[in-house]
């Protein structure tokens, strides 16, 4: 049996299709050439528009969930739950090798669901073996370790994102049960984690020179976020602090944490380090981390020091963002320092997706109610606020 | 720069920095580029002469990095955070000093910002007007908030609507809508929609149903009637070519309004199998399947995938409710249950049967 279900140059026609889509749109590449180079990597797979896509995920999802409801109902539940489980999963799995030898399916929505499916299937299964004690805070060593291997199959088999991501979380779960089994572990623990995101980071930077790059690319940008993110929060100060605070048991407020200083500037400088290179790498996977990092490491700081109230925090906020952003709309009108403010031609703009988020964001007041009446005793502090 | 490893010592708190030579190997090496390889091959195959592929090459390390949409994403979360923090405070110390300066501010801002945003503006058309400067475009957004800011306070402290209520949200509605067509500006059309929805009493936000749940009973009503409002002022957009682009915004809100509305009149029937309640459920099912049919009409004109997601989910629940009252009513349900339990896993594989061959359905290219 081949390593991966897909077959690699559906994937790579993909990523050179849209190149040339690419290309063609910045006038790199004529028309005539574009064509000739859709004609030599066609689209010799089926994948529908993003939202049948997403409509298809959640079909096939309902379908199978609904086909276990049959089987149960008709065999009136008497089996185990596990033979359900492996049932399930053998179907799931059977389908998805069908759809895409003989459908061609490549992420269309379905062979995701299905494979989600399987994996889901696998955990119930593999759960019913392991015997667990079922508790909030912990799996068994035994169940991760099986949800892992099969996780591990599926992401090198299938390349889905999603499953790159559950892969990521099961893994560093077994990491921090593993790592809090001894006392070192445990004081250990932030910089265990770190080392852990920068392992795989390291590891990823081999990604883009392996030839199936494009077959795992999605799944290659999604551990890389996840692993960006994880290596900030693991060094954050507040993740660190109330970790380690929910980590004793203690209750009441937690307390001043060691290293305090180092875990300051790793709170600080991380943010900074990120969209710094970001920028100077023109990557923009580190730069919207680094946005989001930045937007943390404030919450962090207005968690212990609430150095201003809400309201004007906000209004301050607000106007450095805006006019920041307006200087650099305007600073960078011409290009300069390798960045621009000028939209890449590459990319369609997104009018219409941007009046749904004004849409879904914006506050209106809503007209009074009849018997609203504005007192004066309300326009002191909060009050006012909460009236209106 | 040396990128020699360093192993992090984590003796004490002012080693600190040298974390950062792990950053340093992380980071700064120049990543291989997948891109060089992709043109190769396309040289290769022949598709490429040599020359031009060189010249992609260079484009494509030389040419600037896009900081566009960071920055409008960073422009709207400015004006959102500076309208909120300014949308308390002005309701704050209302009889000090310091007040009347805050009013000030925010008329000043205000004028300034729609100034800068008319100066900019493109002559009217009713087709789609070029943007002329993104500065502007977020600047006629946040003088908008602005406004809405002023006029509430206005409303609250001196009351020039009295008691006519309704008049503190048909206004800016009004006002958005000419500013819309005015401008060119989809995001403050998508504002007027909300505020007129906000004088009828309801929501159009396009998640609404999965933060708000469904709509009440009493508000469904008026919700129908204004999502159908909005439907017919988005195709009267589409036909008659009066800013077309206008359309999707209008048939979205709409649609999501009216089917959302439709569909708690739909449910609401429930438990009683009158002959009445099951035509009034037939009826609902029928407009929603009616709506639906637009929809699916509009996506198919202008390739708007988002509009058959709409039409195949709504109609498919619109399908199964009448199915599930017709049963009720013909009062066998009772052998019914296996076949209704095969019903699901049976209709959504025709579902997703329907989709995977939606472009031979409808022809579409």
């Amino acid at each position: 049996m081949r390593l991966k279900a897909y077959p690699a140059a559906w994937a790579d026609d993909e990523a050179t299709r849209a190149a040339a889509d690419r290309w063609q749109r910045r006038g790199l590449l004529t028309p005539a050439q574009q064509v000739a180079i859709d004609a030599v990597h066609p689209i010799s797979y089926y994948r529908p528009h993003n939202w049948i896509r997403l409509l298809l995920l959640v079909a096939t999802l309902f379908g199978a969930a609904s086909g276990l409801g049959f089987l149960l109902l008709i065999t009136k539940a008497d089996f185990n739950p596990g033979v359900y489980a492996a049932l399930v999963a053998l179907a799931a799995i059977a389908l998805l090798e069908v759809l895409i030898s003989r459908s061609q399916h490549y992420r269309s929505g379905v062979d995701n669901a299905l494979l989600y499916v399987a994996v889901f299937a696998w955990g119930c299964l593999t759960y019913e073996l392991t015997d667990n004690a079922f508790s909030l805070s912990f799996f068994s060593i035994n169940w991760l370790l099986l949800m892992l291997a099969a996780l591990l199959v599926a992401l090198v088999r299938y390349a889905d994102p999603l499953v790159a991501a559950v892969c990521f979380i099961v893994a560093l779960w077994l990491a921090a049960i593993i790592l809090m089994h001894s006392q070192l572990g445990r004081l250990m623990l932030p910089f265990g984690m770190m080392a852990i995101m920068g392992a795989l980071l390291l590891a990823l930077r081999q990604l883009p020179a392996r030839a199936d790059y494009y077959y795992y690319r999605s799944a290659g940008l999604v551990l890389r976020a996840l692993g960006l993110a994880g290596l900030y929060l693991a060094g954050n100060y507040l993740v660190v602090r109330e970790g380690h605070a929910a980590l004793l048991g203690a209750g009441g407020p937690s307390e001043q944490v060691a290293l305090a200083p180092l875990f300051y500037l790793f709170t600080a400088g991380t943010p900074v380090m990120y969209i710094g290179l970001g920028l100077r790498r023109h990557d923009r996977l580190l730069l919207t981390v680094g946005l989001l990092t930045l937007a943390f490491a404030l919450f962090t700081l207005r968690y212990y020091r609430s150095l201003l109230p809400p309201e004007i925090a906000a209004t301050l906020g607000g106007l450095v963002l805006l006019v920041g952003a307006l200087a650099a709309l305007r600073y960078l009108r011409t290009p300069r320092h390798g960045l621009t403010a000028e939209a890449d031609k590459a990319i369609p703009p997104q009018f219409n997706l941007e009046s749904l988020i004004i849409a879904e964001t914006v506050h209106v007041p809503a007209a009074p109610e009849a018997s609203y009446q504005f007192g004066g005793g309300q326009s002191g502090g909060g009050g006012a606020d909460g009236s209106y | 720069m040396n990128y020699r490893p360093k192993l992090p010592s984590l003796a004490g708190a002012g080693e600190g920095p040298y974390v950062y030579t792990w950053f340093y190997l992380l980071f700064a090496m120049p990543p291989a580029s997948p891109t060089t390889r992709l043109l190769a091959q396309l040289a290769d195959e022949g598709l490429l002469p040599p020359a031009q592929a060189a010249a992609i090459a260079d484009d494509e390390r030389m040419r600037p990095f896009s900081l566009h949409y960071e920055l409008r994403a960073l422009l709207y979360l400015g004006i959102t955070l500076l309208t909120g923090g300014v949308g308390v405070l002005v309701y704050q110390h209302i009889d000090s000093l310091g007040h009347g300066v805050i009013i000030g501010a925010i008329t000043l801002a205000m004028a300034a910002s729609f100034a800068y945003a008319n100066r900019h503006r493109a002559a009217f058309t009713w087709g789609e007007a070029p943007r002329t400067s993104t500065a502007a475009d977020y600047l006629l957004l946040l003088s908008c908030l602005l406004f809405l800011v002023l006029e509430g306070y206005v409303q609250v402290q001196y009351g020039i609507f009295g008691s006519r209520y309704g008049l503190v949200t048909v206004l800016p509605a009004a006002l958005f809508f000419y500013l819309a067509y005015l401008f060119d500006h989809r995001g403050v059309l998508s504002m007027a929609i909300t505020a007129l929805a906000a004088w009828v009493g309801v929501s159009v936000a396009p998640l609404t149903l999965f933060t708000d749940g469904f709509p009440s009973e009493e508000l469904s009503g008026p919700g129908l009637v204004l999502g159908l409002a909005l439907l017919a002022a988005g195709l009267a957009s589409e036909q008659l070519r009066r800013k077309p682009h206008f359309a999707y915004t209008y048939l979205l809100l709409g649609s999501n309004a009216a089917l959302l509305a439709a569909l708690v009149r739909l449910f609401d029937g429930d438990g009683s199998t009158e002959g009445p309640e099951l035509l009034r459920a037939l009826l609902v099912a029928l407009l929603m399947l009616g709506i639906c049919t637009v929809l699916v009409w509009y996506a198919r004109r202008t390739q708007s995938y988002i509009f058959l997601l709409l039409a195949a989910g709504y109609g498919y629940v619109a399908f199964t409710v009448v199915l599930m009252v017709m049963v009720g009513f013909m009062n066998f349900s009772e052998a019914f249950i296996p076949l209704l339990v095969l019903y699901f896993p049976l209709s959504l594989a025709g579902l997703i049967a329907l989709l995977i061959n939606i472009k031979k359905i409808l022809r579409i290219a």
